[in-house]
């Protein structure tokens, strides 16, 4: 082991310094062209999405929760329907946000499948 | 000796990862300026500086296999007999390699948040990274200027090197700091995330998801290099104990309270979307704590048996920590508009307001540690006076504390969000509340009998109404603690009946419903099963109040009894290898019968390269009841008389116990569900996945890995530890609470009382004291002229009168402030919140529009259910 210890060590840093170099390298040329840019703003979009899926599983969560605790006694009928109500328009109003926000990505996904449809018309 | 410079090499690739590490701020924060075309730009940056990174530890590792001792680094912390286990360990064994182990932990952690954010987060990304960038430069910086781990002797190389100080080779030495460090470091990305929501405004609930399960990762590895600290300290110190109180591990304790108070605090951010300002302050306070703790450690300010040698790095972190805490508190003044509350409190008898009062108890015992443990340096600074802080002082005032905590852990899953109803507040309490009476009261019939009598004799710590007090309340804390302790379990047992019969009404069996109940909230169940752990840690902790010890010195044959046991001292015995010689005393623990059950055998380690440290080797023998632990204080080679000190310690197996109850309770919660699997495999398709998920199954890996690890280890398997030569003997009480509160003040062990010093010139000490006191001195008196004689460093708790008092008045004004304060704006938030409530609740009926979505709501929720 003690012999073959530094050895490791080389190739590990050697393959380390490669992967360092490498990347510095790519994150040069990106930062000099924008042909991310593309990327990044989509990557926005689907952003703002998740997030409001991930509020939307939150709510699913609480909602859980609060029918959990009603069920063990720990909250009363009045609070939990109050509660109830609450999250469930919560949720609704969520829920339609999502849809909405969805129809962009039905036009993009419409445009794409024609543009490859389109393209494979083509190639046959 | 290798060709070439390694030297070199190491400091051109610090001098690489500064550079590659502030382009890559540069560009993340230019993307989070208005050109988010350099995002991925940032992000290939911040994987070059991590590759980096990972370069300059392989080359110092390199460095130690070869012994190129050119390195000063190298030099003073290894030497030609160390075995390679030892070598690597000796990364972190002094102070420069230390922060190079720092900043390559954070390198680690940073690739994975880099990998994790990819396709997320998108807005606050690169800040993310620009922040985790800063504190990478803040530390290479260091290393450049200050303590750069590949300097070189200016003059000769020595031909060996002077080797690892003895006390830090052992397993420990392998997996105690890595693990703390990684918790103190893992506290970089949650703090990341937070600057990056404030910079950005994004201040809802987004950034609290985004950080939940790296608080958690942090939170868990603290808890486990805590746990393993007291580990090393009971197994490898050899004093007998496994806290000490000493400022080094005051600064690890310091991030884990106020982490704690934060993973309380945001849930309630969460659920009612309130408290941010307060979530945002826990957030950051708990990563500058981790910063003023390694400050701690590394600038030698104030004198710990852990520290590092004092050097000027601490006026880096002086500065660095001045800007943190300027910066912070700069950005969430601009928005402050931003982070107003949704909600406010309804109640004050609800979910909410029980976090409020933990926070409180969290945050006061962090102040409390904290003025204590800078208590000396203040003293100095104001009136040019060395005074101690020693662990009597720490043990009478956490004690009441801890027992608060402990019971809000009971009490917080009882009570509901929101509002709770009075009677189903009363009827929740009841059979927990029982139960904790039921144990105090067995406890007061049969205690004594079974050596747990409930209440313990008083010790003062001050000679005055205070000190009576404190004395009062830690002799009934044995019956208030395991009473508290049968409380929470019962809350707790009582949580999971409640679930399990609520699905078992819906037609699942007993097993079923546990089983589901607990995969499905793993947050909840987990949270719980992190409580009972407590409650096991609560129960060790209490045992304490009833150790024993005793000393005396023996011929081979001879015998000693303590408690219920008989021990015999057989001979001694030498052993040796290339690092070391090993006395050892081969010694027997008899039944009353005078049968063997159980062989035991303490040692001094005698190594090559500090023959003048010779270390003291404890041996344990451990039961769930109680340990039995043993060291050898002397043994004189020509008669094989050896000098023995015995210690019970009753139900210490427990703290082990318990706290790995509480990394399982901690890694439950995190677990990952079915849902966040699928989610990764759609955001990273085609790649290895590396991810928080992903990350909490390797954590429980690497963390069951350990404990077995430890779990086969045992006291002594290659380890060392004190440097104790002498005896301690205590007669009587009094002798008890006196040589409690005096320094010992050989020079080399200043910060330990004579009630547990064991080296020749306390024993001289205790043996002048004793005959003052036979004379019919005064205690009090006693202690005045050793002050007189030595200043008031000498005393192991600082008078109770003047500044000195400040020690403890300070944070119990502020407790009591606090504690007033939160009792009013609570009031005038739970009117406001119904007001609030009231407005909202008319709001949600006006929203018909939305009915539509009624069903679709159901079938999510049921599908909600079945992914979880």
């Amino acid at each position: 082991m003690t012999d073959v210890l530094p050895w490791m060590f080389i190739i590990v840093a050697g393959a380390a310094m490669l992967v360092a170099l490498g990347s510095l390298w790519l994150s040069l040329s990106l930062g000099l062209s924008d042909q991310a840019l593309g990327d990044v703003r989509a990557q926005l979009t689907s952003d703002a999405r998740r997030a409001l899926v991930s509020e939307k599983d939150a709510l699913l969560q609480e909602l859980g929760d609060v029918a959990f605790e009603h069920d063990a006694g720990k909250i009363s009928d009045q609070d939990f329907e109050e509660l109830n109500q609450k999250l469930r328009a919560q949720a609704r109003h969520l829920l339609h946000e999502l849809d909405e926000g969805a129809e962009a990505f039905r036009d993009e996904a419409e445009a794409l499948i024609a543009e490859r449809l389109g393209d494979s018309g083509e190639n046959a | 000796m290798p060709a070439f410079d390694i030297p070199f090499l190491g400091t051109l690739i610090l001098c690489l990862i500064l550079v590659s590490a502030s382009y890559t701020m540069a560009m993340a924060m230019g993307a989070g300026s208005g050109r988010p075309h350099l995002l991925p730009s940032a992000r290939w940056g911040t994987y070059a500086t991590c590759a980096f990174l990972l370069v300059a530890v392989c080359v110092l590792a390199y460095a130690f296999q070869v012994h190129d001792f050119r390195i000063r680094y190298v030099a003073r912390y290894s030497d030609r007999s160390m075995p390679w286990w030892y070598l690597i360990a000796s990364l972190w064994g002094g102070q420069d390699g230390s922060l190079l182990w720092w900043a390559f932990l954070l390198g680690g952690y940073t690739f994975f948040a880099t990998r994790w954010l990819r396709g997320r987060y998108t807005e606050l990304q690169p800040w993310i990274l620009a922040t985790l960038m800063s504190i990478v430069i803040f530390f290479i910086v260091l290393m450049l200027f200050s303590a750069n781990p590949f300097a070189t002797y200016i003059r000769t190389t020595p031909g060996d090197g002077e080797g690892l100080n003895p006390l830090l080779q052992n397993y420990w030495m392998a997996i105690h700091p890595p693990s703390l460090y990684m918790g103190f470091v893992g506290w970089s990305v949650p703090f990341a995330i937070l600057i990056a929501a404030l910079v950005t405004g994004r201040l809802g609930n987004e950034w609290v998801r985004a950080a939940r399960l790296w608080s958690m990762i942090a939170w868990t590895f603290l808890s486990l290099g805590l746990l393993l600290g007291c580990l090393w300290s009971y197994e490898e110190l050899g004093w007998g104990g496994y806290w000490a109180w000493d400022p080094v591990e005051n600064a690890s304790f310091l991030p884990w309270l106020v982490g704690t108070a934060y993973l309380h605090s945001v849930l309630i951010q969460e659920r009612r979307h309130m408290m941010r300002v307060w979530n945002v302050f826990l957030l950051a306070l708990t990563f500058v704590m981790t910063i003023f703790g390694t400050f701690l450690t590394r600038s030698g300010l104030i004198a710990s048996v852990h520290s590092f040698a004092r050097s000027d790095i601490g006026q880096y972190f002086v500065w660095y920590l001045g800007f943190l805490i300027i910066g912070i508190a700069l950005l969430m003044i601009w928005r402050l508009p931003k982070l107003k509350a949704d909600n406010e409190i309804e109640s004050l008898v609800s979910r909410e307001f029980a976090f409020l009062l933990n926070n409180w108890v969290l945050l006061g015992m962090m102040v409390f540690v904290l003025i204590a443990t800078t208590f000396p340096l203040l003293s100095e600074w104001l009136r040019g006076e060395e005074v101690t802080v020693g662990p009597g002082f720490y043990n009478k005032w956490m004690v009441p504390l801890g027992i608060m905590l402990l019971f809000l852990a009971g009490l917080g899953p009882l009570v509901a969000w929101r509002k709770a109803t009075g009677s189903n507040l009363a009827r929740a309490m009841m059979f927990p509340l029982g139960v904790g009476l039921m144990v105090a009261v067995l406890q007061f019939l049969f205690g004594a009998r079974l050596g747990f009598p409930p209440i313990v004799e008083p010790t003062e710590i001050y000679d005055t109404m205070t000190g009576t007090i404190l004395a009062w309340t830690a002799a009934v804390a044995p019956v208030v603690s395991f009473s508290t302790c049968g409380f929470v379990l019962a809350s707790v047992g009582q949580e999971f009946v409640r679930g399990m019969r609520v699905r078992m009404s819906k037609g699942e069996g007993a097993l079923t419903a546990l089983t589901r109940l607990t995969s499905k909230g793993r947050r909840r169940y987990g949270g719980y099963i992190v409580h009972v752990g407590v409650v096991f840690m609560f129960i060790g902790f209490t045992g304490a109040a009833y150790d024993v010890e005793q000393e005396s010195a023996l011929r081979p044959g001879e015998t000693m009894s303590i408690g219920s046991h008989t021990v015999r001292y057989d001979q001694p015995r030498m052993e040796a290898d290339p690092n070391k010689r090993m006395i050892y005393t081969d010694m027997t623990l008899l039944d009353d019968a005078g049968k063997p059950k159980g062989e035991v055998a303490p040692a001094k380690f005698i190594y090559r390269t500090h023959p003048q440290m010779p270390t003291t080797e404890v041996a344990i023998r451990s039961r769930p009841a109680e340990d039995v632990y043993v060291i050898m204080s002397t043994v004189d080679p020509s008669t094989r008389r050896g000098t023995f000190r015995v210690i019970i310690r009753p139900l210490v197996a427990w703290i082990w116990f318990g706290g790995i109850v509480l990394l399982l309770g901690a890694i439950l919660s995190m677990w990952p569900t079915a849902r966040d699997l699928v989610r990764e495999r759609e955001t990273a398709p085609r790649r290895v996945r590396f991810s928080p998920a992903t990350a909490v199954v390797a954590l429980a890996i690497a963390l069951a890995t350990m404990l077995a690890w430890v779990g086969v280890a045992s006291a002594q398997t290659d380890s060392s530890s004190s440097l104790h030569a002498g005896s301690v003997v205590i007669n009587d009480p009094i002798e008890r609470q006196l040589f409690g509160r005096l320094l010992c003040q050989c020079g080399d062990c200043a910060r330990l009382p004579l009630d547990t010093c064991a080296c020749g010139w306390a024993d001289e000490k205790r043996s002048e004291i004793r005959e003052l006191l036979a004379a019919g001195e005064d205690p009090t008196g006693i202690q005045e002229s050793y002050r007189a004689q030595f200043g008031a460093k000498a005393l192991a708790i600082p008078s109770d009168k003047g500044l000195d008092r400040a020690l403890w008045a300070v944070p119990m004004a502020a407790m009591v402030f606090a504690v007033g304060f939160i009792i009013l704006v609570g009031r005038r938030w739970q009117r406001r919140g119904e007001e609030l409530h009231e407005l909202k609740t008319a709001a949600t009926a006006s929203a018909p529009s939305e009915l539509r979505y009624e069903s679709r709501l159901d079938e999510e929720l049921e599908r909600f259910e079945g992914d979880t």
